[in-house]
């Protein structure tokens, strides 16, 4: 019976009997190692890494590092590009946030609100901007953003509208990268909101519907509670994991360009790395980064009430 | 009018079930029958009108990345967005002149790798944490759900220099290993799925004299095979995608996988987009085949997990 609870749910170790005391503890652990351990390696070593990193001079093509204290930090405040590349960094997390919470989440309601073949149809369709090639998606909006013969600027001609050179003009580069990339957060965002809501009892609705409430008081009052946990844990997650994509798309369209406008810290912290091998000033920004992005999570859990259970 | 009550809109009447009690008898009809039925219509012209709408957005790109892979060279800058005349030139030269195969092939042993990889580290722990958690569970935890919140980019410098370090620059472990970063989501998912398997058949199991290593194997990873499936899926997508790592750890033309090889048809003496496009096509149709065998699965992923 010992083993039953522990096996099919049961917490405890404490009942189990004295002689498996020592293999029933111990197991857990076992199974618990492989992944442990390769979080320490692939991970935090490297976090503690970095930490490290940055208080070295190491140029990546010369042999030894040298400890120069805090001078890549220092080197990094007074670098006006880093203070620009963070600010854009801001303007790049807002700008992002209704496309990874919002929009996806009124796409997600009213794919929920008519199951059914076509909406499975729209479902399908929405999902693909995620499996469409990185490079590719850029270079297609290359071409639809072309100054003078991209689809878009001819569509903005048939309202009488101006062309401009979307891409080509600090004002307004950042936002055309933030709308690129905010297809494939808007896609992923929109299957995990339909995975929130398929955990909806909609038999509760039926019954709610009978009592007379009409379909805004349902949509107000049930299904909007029901994905305020997923709203909340996806518009931090965006500040996490949207970067790859905003990083592909500036690699090949802007290069951080014009005039540094769509440049950003995880860019910055690329080309101090790969472009100028750098590796201590690398890790210097890679430290104010991951710090950064702690305080501003922290805050962000700690405004919305939701410390303890964040994904687990 | 069968049923005035508003649940008609939806398709799954039956769960009204008008026939065992008259609905008008619970629910009168707030709204004369002819005005419900126009504000119905209207509702359902918004609903797809807006659905619509973001379909187009976002299906656009892709379109056009499709249109402009059967354009010929000169066509491309055309106005005319349709393919017309239509040509396979660009398919031929993305796989002839560029090692299309080659970096397709690299881009399925990277993911496909770095997926089960993922999933032997993930499983037994989520098992450990579903099913018997030991006294430090909470701070395992932790440990895990703070990995999910680094960026992975800001770890690229000391995994770069590990991953030289090991001599494993242009291999499969230099571009698979590095991967097992993203564990920790597989194990939290995982741990939900596990959690939801019914604790009375694990019970039987046990009853039955399996141990835990057997129950795992005979009894929960059986069950589990539709979210395993799901996760696969999702790490496979997210693997396959993967852009800045294996364009720094394994940059040659031979050596690299398909999204960074994409950006070598884009050189400073002219860009080859139609056959880049091509092969952008070809890198995306196994993703889009393996969503839509399993598309429900995908949503289903993340079924149990800390959304709801």
């Amino acid at each position: 019976m010992t083993q039953l609870s522990q096996v099919a749910g049961g917490r405890g170790v404490s009942h189990a009997p004295p002689s498996g005391r020592l293999r029933d503890r111990a197991r857990p652990w076992l199974y618990l190692a492989p992944v442990i351990v390769a979080l320490l390696v692939w991970v935090y070593g490297p976090l503690v890494f970095t930490g490290v990193l940055s208080f070295m001079d190491w140029n990546l093509t010369a042999p030894h590092p040298s400890w120069v204290g805090t001078d890549n930090y220092t080197l990094l405040t007074d670098d006006p590009r880093f203070g620009e590349a963070v600010r854009n960094t801001l303007v790049y997390a807002a700008a992002m946030l209704p496309f990874a919470t919002l929009v996806p989440m009124a796409l997600a309601v009213a794919l929920w609100k008519r199951p059914g073949r076509v909406s499975n149809v729209y479902r399908t369709l929405l999902f693909l901007p995620v499996v469409l090639a990185p490079v590719a998606t850029a270079v297609v909006w290359q071409f639809l953003l072309d100054p003078l013969s991209g689809l878009v600027n001819v569509a903005l001609g048939w309202f009488g509208l101006d062309p401009r050179n979307w891409l080509g003009d600090p004002s307004s580069a950042l936002y055309v990268i933030v709308l690129i990339t905010a297809l494939k957060v808007v896609a992923l965002n929109t299957l995990l909101f339909g995975a929130a809501l398929a955990t909806l009892d909609r038999g509760l609705l039926e019954a709610a519907a009978l009592d007379g409430a009409t379909e805004w008081d349902i949509t107000r009052h049930l299904v909007l509670p029901h994905l305020r946990r997923a709203l909340v844990l996806l518009g931090l997650l965006s500040l996490v994991v949207t970067w790859p994509w905003i990083f592909s798309n500036v690699a090949v369209l802007t290069q951080g360009g014009p005039d540094g406008s769509t440049d950003n810290v995880y860019y910055r912290m690329f080309l101090y790395a790969f472009a100028f091998f750098d590796a201590g000033t690398a890790s210097a920004a890679a430290v104010v980064i991951t710090a950064g992005l702690a305080v501003v999570l922290g805050l962000g859990l700690l405004l919305t009430g939701r410390r303890q259970r964040v994904v687990t | 009018m069968s049923s005035p009550s508003r649940t008609d809109a939806r398709p799954a009447p039956a769960l009204v079930a008008p026939t065992l009690v008259a609905p008008t008898q619970l629910a009168p009809a707030p709204v004369p029958a002819r005005r419900g039925t126009g504000r119905r219509i209207a509702r359902t012209v918004a609903h797809h009108a807006f659905l619509l709408a973001a379909v187009a957005v976002m299906v656009l790109p892709v379109l056009w990345a499709l249109a402009v892979s059967f354009k010929t060279p000169g066509g491309v800058f055309d106005e005319n967005p349709l393919p017309w005349p239509a040509t396979l030139d660009n398919y031929r030269v993305a796989t002839q002149d560029f090692p299309v195969w080659r970096l397709l092939l690299n881009t399925t042993v990277m993911a496909a790798g770095a997926t089960l990889l993922q999933l032997l580290f993930a499983v037994p722990g989520a098992y450990a944490l579903a099913r018997f958690p030991p006294r430090g569970h909470r701070a395992v935890e932790a440990l895990i759900v703070v990995t999910l919140l680094v960026p992975p980019q800001s770890l690229i410098i000391p995994l770069f220099l590990m991953v030289t370090e090991l001599g494993w620059r242009n291999t499969y472990p230099g571009l698979i290993l590095p991967q097992l970063v993203g564990t920790g989501l597989a194990v939290m998912l995982l741990r939900d799925h596990i959690r939801a398997v019914p604790a009375t058949v694990l019970g039987a199991a046990v009853l039955d004299g399996a141990r835990p290593g057997e129950a795992l194997r005979m009894v929960v990873l059986p069950l589990l095979r539709p979210a395993l499936g799901a996760v696969s899926i999702l790490l496979f997508i997210t693997s396959w995608n993967e852009y800045l790592w294996p364009s720094l750890i394994a940059p040659g033309m031979e050596d690299t996988t398909i999204q960074p090889g994409l950006a070598f048809f884009l050189t400073q003496e002219g860009s080859a987009y139609g056959p880049l496009l091509a092969g952008s096509m070809l890198a995306t149709l196994p993703v889009v085949a393996a969503y839509l065998l399993a598309s429900r699965r995908v949503t289903d992923a993340f079924m149990h997990s800390g959304l709801r």
